[in-house]
């Protein structure tokens, strides 16, 4: 597929430049990584030590080039702070955040999907309204605050869920639901107002092209013509929304994980800035960002499956 | 013959099957939630208390302390010091091997010591004195000091004592930070960054019928209420920390009992001296005055600290009549403001670091200094900004508190010295250098603490830090858990406890 | 940061035939919502503006340790805090912070983002191409982590946070404005324009700015709770607002601490993100009705 590679190809300049910013950022942090990482009972010959290992006084090109040469190698270097391979962080952070997101998003599918349907093919019926406030709603709530009060009601006043406590999803994948969920459904009814509102709006307008008015005219049913000829255009550009949301997932989602305790990519990222760790901050933002490449191709191909006249 | 082989067949396999059920019963996890992430796994590079909770599993030490702060034998079974105070010579235990196998001798004591003598080394500083080591013979080892010092064998309890492997060592090089090995209860099975790490039972450990359960996992929890809530669960048996506004909330039915006893660290912050408004010591006794350590012990940490005024906690024999805090006095504070020239206030930039309870103390100093009309910006910082600021003396006011040492010396020594390492306010005294430096090299308790609370006199009137309280020992524990022995340093030993 | 999505086609928006009372009525729901996000974000306005006359204590300083979470009192009409400062006197200085937030951060991406999306979007060629690589770069980046990043580097505090979130935002306005310079420039009367002569500036300036704005301003309206939403995020993190100020953010983060044994303390700056996030929303769905509503439904 040519195509694909040419996407694939064009990507490329997208994942340096944004390597390229994080570093520079990173590079203008005030505060010293050395001073973070041996503490107050650093002496100086042990920082001298140190930032000649870490090669911190060199030049920042060189420093950048020197850590693009071991990327293209795959080695993506050892974190400053525990001296762990960076590699084997991001592998077990990643699929935390995937499923996170995934789960979030396939909440929000089951919720949007059948409302943003039954809200455009019913436009002047209750359910639209209702379906209306409840989007407006979920877009204006913030989602941390949404976590906190679900916290209060699920785990404190029920007790039925536990605050937090994560188990990873290989050592006991019932554990492991049972604490996703909250975080899981906190975050999928946010995207679920989104999705729902894009995919009601997009349906409308399907359902107004003539074609649709022939398939009425034919006689055809209403929920045969919805679901069987309307449906499969306006998903275009929900598909679009709902990539972009999912990439988006792969790194926001820093409060959520940490008021659910949740060892994602988000909140490992943003711990690394904090503790200046600036080679698990460049790992986990180009693994972030390669995400959001595969997501976008991912579209991109769902696009050529659903709608052959595509050619993108 | 064929009934006789299926029936082989079959009796071999239901022997299998009970074999397989009679497997030895459930391994008894001990989980302790740490409230940070401990760096790296290797006592020459660390630098938070975290870590030695840590450590404390996995390494013995030459010595160490118990809970009264007295030094105890550990993997040296006794010790004798030189009439002049600089050399000391530690008979070693016998018959004790390292988690790999090798064997725990003179030579490997040698080696860790110096080990942490190296450039890289963290731990450079604390063995600084040690200037010729002898072994002796295999289990005896001979360590001459530059000059007394007090409180070497107390450094001998901490990470400078610590026991490492020399074969781990020398074959994982920088890779050992990944791959610790000591002779401690339990050994090195693997972690996962930011969430857990996990150590296995050490079956050749040399005290007897220690440890006493099969596995240790330290859980991750940087906020503390998820912690508390985890230990009301049971997911976790000891936290080190806990909910400040719980502990008067402790249920009679409750699964957990708080444990709340001294340590020996105090937090605070450093006024820098070196530049105005600080370089005026009546402007610094001014602020001393104005807090009200009483009021934020109680507000921010329900009583589960004691207001302080000194480095020396009660769970030090330092401490003394320097560590009552003084009476808030706004009218006296004005007059010293107008002694120095400030009589309409000023303000300052209080650069602090971010966890809640700090910060509540920062706003709680704002609200306090305020009626001398005194103002303070809080600057919330990151530690490494922190500390970068605290050397390079790029602050008005800085909260950096210290976890506390057993040894009094290394809780003011660094601190107010003229150049100490510490020595953010940089204030220079030559009176207290010379007390500090006697109370240094004086082998007799009681007249250690005569030369410290002579320092402290001077201290409270030139105030070039501003101590606050002295945190306590905070764990919450199981009921089911037994065997916890509490020890000030704040760090949980893990060989004897059991569920 | 999830801009909403909105649809640049002019199809029309009912599924079946409607009967003429029913279109009104929908017309007046419609600006009925519209009118009630308009009232919120006035009370905002005027709450922010009146902040000082309306409070019963100074916000920071005004601590009474005897007092310390309380309920709601004839004294303390939302109750204390941690540090029992009274809660409704913090909830008014707040406003003024979230006010701050999304004039700032949004003021700055439309300052910055419109004009070079309708450059790009006129001029084509090698510009647009360098602009839309840089945006694409942008957007691949994750937004919290860009805000966080810059805010930092630009040295942390409440106005420099802003600043960072507004960068995050300009790639959504450019997008928009270059989709609108595109398609305009293609209309009647600005060939009509570019036949007599007008220069580029003129024809920026004079034709493609005024009549790509409503959908920029209704991005704008939709931005602002979004970056309020940002703001309580980044003081929850630690950047932001000064630890003393009150911002709804830090409330919230500091409520967090209590979940357990004081809930109450999330209820109020939760529920004051909550409304205003909602008026803004509300505005820009009514906005949306007035310039065009074929858009909306």
């Amino acid at each position: 597929m040519p195509k694909l590679l040419k996407r694939l190809l064009l990507s490329l300049p997208t994942l340096l430049l944004v390597s390229m910013v994080v570093f520079s950022l990173l590079a203008v942090l005030p505060g010293d990584p050395v001073a973070a990482i041996l503490g107050m009972e650093a002496t100086p010959e042990a920082a001298a030590a140190l930032r000649l290992k870490l090669g911190l006084d060199d030049p920042l090109l060189v420093q950048y080039g020197r850590w693009l040469w071991a990327v293209l190698h795959g080695d993506l270097g050892r974190s400053f702070i525990d001296n762990t391979p960076v590699a084997d962080a991001l592998w077990q952070r990643l699929p935390v955040t995937i499923e996170l997101a995934i789960g979030s998003f396939l909440v929000a599918v089951i919720i949007a999907v059948p409302a943003g349907i039954l809200s455009a093919a019913r436009p002047r019926g209750w359910a639209n309204a209702i379906g209306t406030l409840i989007a407006l709603f979920g877009m204006s709530v913030p989602h941390f605050w949404l976590g906190m009060l679900f916290i209060i009601l699920f785990a404190v006043k029920l007790g039925w869920l536990p605050a937090s406590g994560f188990v990873p999803l290989s050592v006991d994948w019932h554990a492991n639901l049972i604490a996703m969920i909250m975080p899981m459904v906190v975050t999928g009814l946010r995207e679920s107002a989104i999705l729902m509102r894009m995919v009601r709006s997009s349906l409308l307008e399907v359902l107004n092209e003539d074609y649709i008015r022939t398939a009425f005219s034919k006689g055809l049913r209403d929920w045969q013509v919805v679901l069987g000829h309307a449906l499969r255009n306006a998903m275009i550009p929900v598909l679009t929304a709902s990539g972009l949301m999912v990439s988006g997932m792969l790194g926001g989602l820093v409060i959520t994980e940490s008021i659910f305790g949740i060892p994602g990519m988000g909140k490992m990222i943003v711990d690394a800035i904090f503790q200046r760790d600036y080679v698990t901050v460049q790992a986990g933002v180009l693994a972030a960002t390669v995400m959001v490449v595969i997501v976008n191709l991912g579209v991109d191909l769902l696009y050529s499956v659903i709608d052959p006249r595509i050619s993108r | 013959m064929n009934q006789r082989v299926s029936r082989f067949l079959l009796s071999t396999m239901s022997s299998a099957v009970l074999a397989a059920c009679s497997l030895p019963a459930l391994a008894v996890t001990l989980n302790i939630s740490l409230d940070a992430d401990p760096g790296k796994l290797d006592p020459t590079q660390s630098s938070m208390l975290n870590e030695r909770i840590v450590y404390q599993s996995i390494f013995d030490k030459l010595v160490d302390l118990d809970g009264e702060g007295k030094i105890v034998p550990m993997l040296a079974e006794r010790w004798t010091v030189s009439e002049d105070q600089k050399t000391y010579t530690l008979f070693l235990r016998k018959g004790v091997k390292f988690q790999d196998g090798t064997p725990f001798d003179a030579k490997a004591v040698e080696f860790n010591l110096l080990r942490g003598q190296e450039k890289t080394s963290l731990r450079r500083n604390e063995l600084k004195y040690v200037s010729k080591i002898t072994v002796v013979d295999d289990h005896t080892i001979k360590l001459d000091l530059s000059t007394p010092f007090a409180p070497f064998l107390s450094i001998l309890t901490d990470r400078a004592g610590m026991m490492s492997s020399p074969a781990a060592v020398k074959k994982y090089g920088d890779d050992y930070v990944n791959h610790p090995v000591g002779t401690g209860p339990f050994s090195y099975e693997g972690r996962l960054k930011g969430a857990t790490i996990t150590l296995k039972k050490n079956p050749d450990y040399w005290r007897a019928g220690l440890p006493k359960v099969d596995e240790v996992v330290y859980k991750i929890m940087p906020d503390v209420n998820v912690a508390f809530n985890n230990l009301r669960s049971g997911q976790v048996d000891i936290t080190n920390r806990f909910p400040y506004k719980e502990i008067t909330n402790v249920p009679a039915n409750a699964s957990y009992t708080v444990l709340n006893k001294p340590s020996l660290g105090f937090r605070g912050f450093y006024m820098n001296t070196g530049k105005p408004p600080f370089d005026k010591k009546e402007v610094r006794e001014a602020v001393d005055i104005l807090i009200d350590r009483n009021a934020i012990a109680k507000v921010v940490y329900n009583n589960a600290v004691a207001a302080g005024h000194s480095p020396f906690s009660k769970a030090q024999f330092a401490n003394g009549p320097s560590d009552v805090p003084p009476k808030v006095d706004v009218a006296r504070a004005k007059a010293l403001l107008k002694a120095a020239g400030k009589e309409g206030g000023f303000s300052f930039k209080l650069t602090l670091p971010t966890t809640p309870d700090e910060l509540q103390v920062g706003q709680m100093i704002q609200g306090m200094l305020r009626p001398a009309g005194i103002s303070v910006t809080l600057e919330k910082t990151e530690l490494a900004t922190q500390i970068e600021a605290g050397k390079a003396g790029n602050f008005e006011g800085l909260f950096v508190g210290w976890s506390g040492r057993p040894d009094p010396d290394q809780n003011i020594y660094d601190f107010v010295t003229t150049n100490g390492s510490l020595n953010y306010s940089h204030f220079g005294a030559k009176e207290v250098d010379d007390l500090l430096q006697q109370a240094r090299v004086e082998g007799d308790q009681a007249k250690r603490k005569g030369f410290y609370d002579q320092a402290m006199a001077i201290l409270v009137k030139e105030v070039p830090y501003i101590y606050t309280v002295h945190d306590n020992v905070l764990f919450g524990i199981a009921k089911s858990v037994k065997g916890f022995q509490y020890v000030p340093d704040g760090v949980i030993r893990t060989a004897t406890v059991s569920k | 940061m999830n801009s909403s999505t909105n649809t640049t086609n002019t199809t029309s928006s009912q599924a079946l035939p409607e009967l003429p009372r029913w279109r009104t009525l929908r017309r007046f729901a419609g600006n009925r919502l519209a009118l009630i996000g308009a009232l919120i974000i006035g009370l905002l306005i005027v709450l922010a503006l009146a902040a000082p006359l309306l409070a019963h204590y100074d916000p920071i300083f005004d601590q009474d340790y005897g007092n310390l979470l309380a309920g709601p009192s004839a004294e303390h009409w939302l109750g204390t805090d941690d540090l029992g400062r009274d809660i409704y006197t913090r909830m008014l200085f707040g406003s003024r912070i979230s006010l701050q937030a999304a004039l700032i951060s949004v003021g700055l991406a439309f300052s910055l983002g419109v004009p070079i999306g309708i450059v790009s979007g006129y001029y084509r060629g090698a510009v647009d191409a360098i602009v839309m690589r840089v945006v694409d770069a942008l957007q691949a980046f994750p937004s919290l982590i860009l805000a966080l990043a810059l805010a930092a580097a630009l040295g942390g505090g409440f106005y420099n946070a802003m600043v960072a979130v507004g960068i995050g935002f300009t790639s959504s306005f450019v997008r928009l404005a270059r989709g609108q310079a595109m398609t305009i420039r293609n209309l009647d009367y600005v060939m009509a324009a570019r036949s007599i002569g007008a220069g580029h500036l003129r024809i920026m300036w004079r034709y493609i700015l005024p009549n790509s704005l409503a959908p920029l301003v209704i991005q704008a309206t939709f931005a602002m709770g979004t970056a309020i939403i940002a703001e309580a995020g980044l003081s929850y993190l630690g950047l932001g607002a000064k630890p003393e100020d009150p911002s709804w953010g830090s409330m919230l983060h500091i409520a967090q601490g209590y979940l357990n044994t004081t809930p109450m303390l999330a209820m109020w700056p939760g529920l004051a993100i909550f409304l205003v996030v909602l008026g803004f929303n509300l505005l820009g769905d009514g906005i949306r009705e007035v310039f065009d509503p074929k858009l909306s439904r």
